[in-house]
């Protein structure tokens, strides 16, 4: 996956956590995503579709997702509700929403997110590998998962876009 | 005069509420989805800002602003999205909202961009 797609989500990330919960976030090298066994995770997932496809995924331990999720409205959660659902439906979807902005040369739409709860066996699209890129923050470890294929060449796209606003 | 928050994330209500009567407004009705922000803005006239989400089940953001200025409603309409690109925030004005502010946003972000809005619903 190219540099240049990655970096975005990236970006998006750490200004989604540094603007809402005044919270700094560092990143490690990306690798490509694995089976994690039966973990109990919250992960919210979300297509993106257009001139490129795939989905992207947070994955949070579910301690984490509470205090962070929490750390959003200023309380404390005890347990996985539906407010914590919910939260990380939406961090997700800003997160992708803020990140195909950043994108070049790309018309890229998101689906509404989806939130389910248990560990990654597999997570497959056809003919697009995932590569996930943890993440570590004050408010506990967390990873972001991205699936991301061009359906459109890029100059084909920008040849398109210069008609379009022409 | 009320603000109508429309959003299908019960967090994101939640934090943009807690701003808004930080901001000495206390009269907050929400949606969740657009079909629901279009009836509440027909049955409460006195609405004074709706703050619309545009990725939303049942019907987007878009469509609703679409909807609430055919019913010849002029309620400012503020758009809160994450949609950030230049074409997309094109397309809301050109459906009738009068401002766009971008998600992930802060207090402040909301304070200053919804300022002129919130004088005249508290006045």
């Amino acid at each position: 996956m190219k540099v240049e797609y990655i970096n975005p989500f990236i970006q998006s990330v750490q200004e989604t956590f540094h603007s809402m919960m005044d919270c700094k976030v560092s990143h490690g090298k990306p690798f490509p995503t694995k089976d994690d066994g039966l973990s109990d995770n919250l992960i919210g997932i979300i297509g993106l579709s257009g001139t490129a496809q795939g989905n992207i995924a947070i994955k949070f331990p579910a301690e984490t997702a509470k205090t962070i999720v929490g750390g959003l409205v200023g309380t404390t959660f005890t347990e996985i509700d539906s407010s914590v659902v919910d939260g990380v439906g939406e961090l997700v979807n800003i997160i992708a929403g803020n990140a195909k902005a950043k994108i070049q040369g790309h018309r890229i739409s998101i689906s509404l997110p989806t939130v389910f709860r248990g560990g990654i066996h597999k997570l497959t699209t056809p003919s697009v590998s995932y590569l996930t890129i943890p993440f570590n923050s004050n408010k506990g470890a967390f990873e972001i998962l991205i699936s991301f294929r061009p359906t459109v060449n890029e100059k084909e796209e920008a040849l398109h876009e210069s008609a379009y606003s022409g | 005069m009320k603000v109508l928050i429309v959003d299908d994330s019960q967090i994101m209500r939640k934090i943009i509420t807690g701003v808004l009567k930080k901001l000495k407004v206390n009269d907050i009705l929400e949606a969740v989805n657009g079909q629901e922000a279009v009836t509440k803005v027909s049955e409460n006239e006195d609405i004074g800002l709706v703050l619309m989400d545009w990725n939303m089940p049942m019907m987007n953001g878009l469509d609703a602003v679409k909807q609430i200025r055919a019913s010849g409603s002029k309620v400012p309409i503020v758009m809160c999205t994450t949609e950030a690109e230049k074409e997309r925030v094109l397309e809301a004005v050109k459906a009738g909202s009068n401002d766009y502010l971008v998600k992930p946003f802060n207090p402040k972000d909301i304070q200053n961009k919804l300022g002129k809005f919130l004088a005249a619903c508290t006045t």
